[in-house]
């Protein structure tokens, strides 16, 4: 699509290098932009979501004609160009009402893709709660609500829980402050019932307040930041399935070795296997008294049989094959 | 990374009386089992949550998974309660599974990776395929020269000089004041021909030739690779 550009100095190479396929990623960038038509709450949706996903964010600015589900080239196009994976459209229209069609891509393609409708009723924003608010950047806990996520087939649930967990999780950490466990997100759906329409997904963001419980672990009490949203889900498109396939692949070697001949039994203590080598008695350390010893004629007799033993060793190979 | 918080109010992580934080629960001891035998006689708040379905966790991401069930229409009162248990029984997780340090710094938890499986953004990236030298040498058994710096002893001059570049070393016999004449060549052609014209061609020639091997396995990479 976009033509191999050849750096030609080592600023634009720098850049280039940094976009190039990594083994370790860097955090998703989102890049949130606007459809022909967008609307105040779908504003006002957005800009909570790109707080909780700054500084990973890049925002259009301007209105682009694009329909996702009939051509998504042009978000291709945008999500190389900007070197984003995560793409938020907000598109507006009376058969979509509020709707923010939340895109994932995979090498810049299309992986898969999900509308949510806004609520516009329900919807509260992070300024509506006054408290104070997390500081950027930090990484949520989140918590997903209901057996519609935890489908063990593919629906919209599950790819909306892969979606918005992909969406809020912020950076990849190995180690956590415990300072930053400030806020979470929520994530919840009721349960899926025949002849009812299907459940809207309640998205909060809660603060996390601990008090002292009297005991080991603190007593966790949430108090809600925002931002509310309720969403009904709208159309969808899946993965493809070799292309998902190539999309969760891991680089070898980021496994942790499993460690051979350990292991936990029931009762969740540590067992080792240990294999031990044939004990060579002739080694061994006995105690050392004259009776013991060795005598010299004895040493000398057994290096002769030694020297005999090779010999025959020879006779018995088989002979050279003699040169013409 | 902290430095703005995301809208008006005031940033979390201030000292403040008021506002009471996990990690200096912890350093006042609250993961101490000592203090769970000083205080046991006061009011405790429950720090435990039963549900029929036990959570899931995938730590690496700070995830909890609740499979139990929602009511329909959850008034916000319902969602919170139901988000208050998640939150306890994740920070329970967090704080009895995973290892906790403590310095200077603060309180930090080691998390383990990932266990959902998210899409990368971009392919794993391939290995550069080898140049045809690098088999070469492979096959041959050649390692690879340790480069000692730029200068290099010259010996006539008993004094260091660059390898290449302004009076480099790779430039000798090319501005020499005197050349001796190529007397079968004179014989031959008829003129005597430039010595030091020759030489420096052949410099050229030289880097032309590697260059063009470097295309070659540039784009032997890009057809394999």
């Amino acid at each position: 699509m976009l033509r191999q550009v050849k750096p030609k100095n080592a600023r634009s190479k720098r850049e280039l290098e940094k976009r190039a396929p990594h083994e370790k990623e860097n955090p998703k960038v989102t890049l949130f932009l606007s459809g022909s038509k967008t609307s105040q709450i779908l504003k006002l949706a957005v800009n909570d979501l790109a707080k909780l996903k700054k500084p990973w964010i890049e925002k259009f600015t301007k209105k682009n004609d694009v329909h996702p589900f009939e051509d998504a080239a042009s978000l291709e196009f945008w999500s190389q160009k900007n070197d984003t994976s995560l793409l938020a459209l907000s598109l507006n229209s009376k058969k979509r009402p509020h709707c923010l069609t939340l895109i994932r891509t995979f090498d810049h393609k299309i992986l898969d893709m999900l509308e949510f409708y806004i609520n516009p009723e329900t919807l509260r924003q992070l300024q509506q709660f006054k408290n104070r608010k997390p500081a950027e950047g930090m990484k949520p806990m989140i918590t997903f609500h209901g057996s519609a996520f935890e489908n063990p087939n593919q629906t919209k649930y599950t790819l909306a829980k892969s979606l918005l967990l992909d969406f809020l999780r912020g950076e990849e950490a190995s180690e956590v402050d415990v300072l930053g466990l400030q806020y979470m997100i929520s994530v919840s759906v009721a349960e899926e019932e025949d002849g009812q329409p299907p459940p809207p997904i309640h998205l909060r963001g809660y603060l996390i307040k601990t008090k002292k419980s009297g005991q080991k672990l603190p007593r966790v009490e949430v108090e809600e930041m925002g931002p509310r949203i309720d969403f009904t889900l709208g159309r969808e498109r899946f993965a493809e399935e070799d292309m998902w396939k190539a999309a969760i692949k891991k680089p070898k070697g980021t496994e942790p070795r499993t460690k051979k001949n350990v292991d936990m039994d029931i009762m969740g203590d540590k067992v080792g296997k240990i294999h031990l080598p044939k004990q060579d008695f002739s080694e061994m350390q006995t105690r050392k008294m004259k009776g013991l010893k060795r005598s010299r004629n004895e040493e000398i007799e057994d290096a002769q049989t030694i020297v005999a033993e090779e010999d025959d060793g020879e006779e018995t190979t088989t002979p050279k094959r003699s040169r013409f | 990374m902290a430095d703005t918080e995301m809208t008006d109010g005031v940033p979390l992580n201030g000292p403040s009386p008021t506002d009471s934080t996990l990690a200096s629960r912890i350093k006042d001891g609250a993961m101490d089992v000592s203090s769970t035998i000083d205080t046991a006689s006061g009011s405790r708040l429950p720090v435990t949550v039963e549900k029929p379905n036990p959570y899931e966790f995938d730590l690496g991401n700070l995830l909890a998974i609740d499979t139990n069930i929602v009511p329909r229409d959850p008034s916000e009162e319902q969602l919170s309660a139901i988000a208050r248990d998640a939150a306890q029984v994740l920070i329970n997780q967090l704080l009895t599974t995973c290892k906790v340090t403590s310095n200077a710094d603060g309180v930090t938890l080691k998390l383990p990776l990932p266990t959902t499986a998210l899409p990368r953004e971009k392919p794993i990236p391939t290995p550069k395929p080898p140049t045809k030298w690098e088999l070469f040498a492979a096959k041959k058994g050649i390692k690879d020269k340790k480069r000692e710096g730029k200068m290099v002893f010259d010996e006539e001059k008993q004094d260091w000089v660059p390898k290449w570049g302004y009076k480099g070393k790779n430039k000798e016999g090319e501005d020499d004041w005197l050349v001796e004449v190529d007397d079968k060549k004179e014989k031959e052609t008829g003129e005597a021909g430039d010595k030091r014209a020759e030489n420096r061609q052949a410099r050229k020639d030289r880097v032309k030739r590697n260059e063009r091997k470097q295309r070659a396995n540039d784009r032997n990479a890009r057809k394999n690779g």
